[in-house]
């Protein structure tokens, strides 16, 4: 393995670059507290995977997103393994996610120079709760449908431009098979590469400034 | 606090060799690209089997009631729209001498749907021109085949049609 990742690192040169951050000493005193971050991603991973994989059955469509989840459900080979990983690495995301915003909230780690990386942080937080919610609908059955009917419609109560919002939101007035579609995009494909993004900016500022001495 | 950018060497501790001659961040390296390895082959066999089709099978022809004997046409040519689970489908029903016949509408060229024109007593085919006659024959454009011949069979008072499904 290390010969073979040794070859390719001397076309890519992203070792060496990278010394100062894998190698680098941590602050002592350090408690698991602070592999929460570390945790979350790992959830966020296999989100990412176990999602791509849903995605070679998953039909965003009003008339097959039903029954291609039955199929995913039952048919497919190991696809209620998929299914389950996907669901319980969601909750597990946010889980980790609260416990990671308390520890660096609690080491007072957001405190400059580190505000941006807050900032972030929040950022990805949202865009969490965000696949959170539209992951939902796309089952398509009794629970999503409703439980999107009564979320977008708290968009309408934001003062002035709340009915627009919440047009936009569906798509149209009703919750119908456009909403299920632009969920599935949102979903899928603009939080996913927006989080990745984030991320990358979250780690290259924590490569940058170290990770907080605890208190 | 700046990390330490010349921390390669480790805290003086960790230097110690123990029972397996090695020391202990050596260890804990392999150890982790031991795991990685490991997790990421079950993740790549995992996905394989997911990947890999649980159904495959040869269509088979099934015969679906596509309307009821009275509506045959007496001559020429009738477009019949059935409903097969939930979704609305056509097909062509003929007269041809003493007997019937089913005509597909997918046309033998890249699969649009023809229509039949009754003045011109043509199926046309709106992709690229496609023209067939009424026992459907093609007579002008690009597809290399006449019009499906679907199975056909009158019982009890109705009409079945066999499509491969
Ligand atoms: C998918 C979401 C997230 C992932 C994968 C993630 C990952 C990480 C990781 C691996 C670290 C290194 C230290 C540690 O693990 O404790 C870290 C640090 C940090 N995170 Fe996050 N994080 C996420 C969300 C957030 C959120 C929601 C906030 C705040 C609202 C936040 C704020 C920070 C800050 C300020 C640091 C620097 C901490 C320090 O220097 O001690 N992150 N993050
Ligand atoms: S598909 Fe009918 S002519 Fe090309």
């Amino acid at each position: 393995m290390g010969k073979i990742f040794d070859w390719i690192d001397a076309k890519f040169h992203v070792k060496a670059p990278h010394g100062g951050f894998l190698q680098r000493r941590l602050p002592e005193g350090l408690s698991y507290a602070y592999c929460l971050g570390g945790a979350a991603f790992t959830a966020y991973t296999i989100l990412l995977f176990t999602g791509m994989l849903l995605s070679i059955y998953y039909v965003p469509s009003e008339h097959d997103a039903y029954s291609s989840i039955l199929r995913i459900q039952h048919e497919v080979h190991l696809g209620w393994l998929i299914r389950g990983m996907h669901k319980w690495s969601a909750t597990i995301l946010i889980i980790f996610l609260i416990g990671h915003t308390l520890r660096v909230f609690i080491s007072r780690a957001y405190r400059p120079p580190k505000e941006l990386n807050w900032v972030v942080g929040v950022i990805t937080m949202v865009s969490c709760f965000a696949s959170g919610f539209t992951g939902y609908l796309l089952p398509w059955d009794q629970k999503a449908y409703w439980a999107t009917e009564v979320g977008t419609s708290m968009a309408h109560t934001i003062p002035a431009i709340g009915t627009y919002v919440m047009y936009f939101v569906r798509g149209g007035i009703d919750v119908d098979g456009t909403t299920l579609i632009r969920f599935y995009s949102i979903h899928v494909h603009w939080l996913p590469l927006g989080m990745l993004a984030l991320l990358w900016m979250h780690f290259h500022m924590i490569k940058r400034q170290g990770i907080k001495r605890p208190l | 606090m700046t990390p330490g950018r010349t921390a390669g060497t480790g805290p003086p501790e960790a230097a110690q060799h123990g029972k397996l001659g090695m020391e202990r961040r050596d260890f804990l390296k392999i150890l982790v690209q031991g795991i990685l390895v490991l997790l990421s082959t079950l993740a790549a066999v995992t996905a394989a089997i997911f990947a890999y089709p649980a159904r495959i099978r040869q269509k088979t022809v099934q015969f679906i009631d596509v309307s009821s004997e009275d509506e045959l046409p007496g001559r020429g040519i009738k477009r019949v729209v059935y409903e097969e689970s939930g979704r609305k489908s056509i097909v062509y029903l003929a007269r041809e001498g003493d007997s019937y016949v089913a005509f597909s509408p997918v046309c033998t060229h890249l699969g649009c749907l023809v229509s039949y024109n009754r003045s011109q007593n043509r199926f046309l085919c709106p992709c690229h021109g496609g023209k067939y006659d009424a026992s459907g024959r093609v007579i002008e454009g690009p597809p290399p085949l006449p019009l499906t011949r679907l199975p056909m069979k009158v019982e009890k008072g109705r009409v079945f049609v066999g499509f491969k499904v």
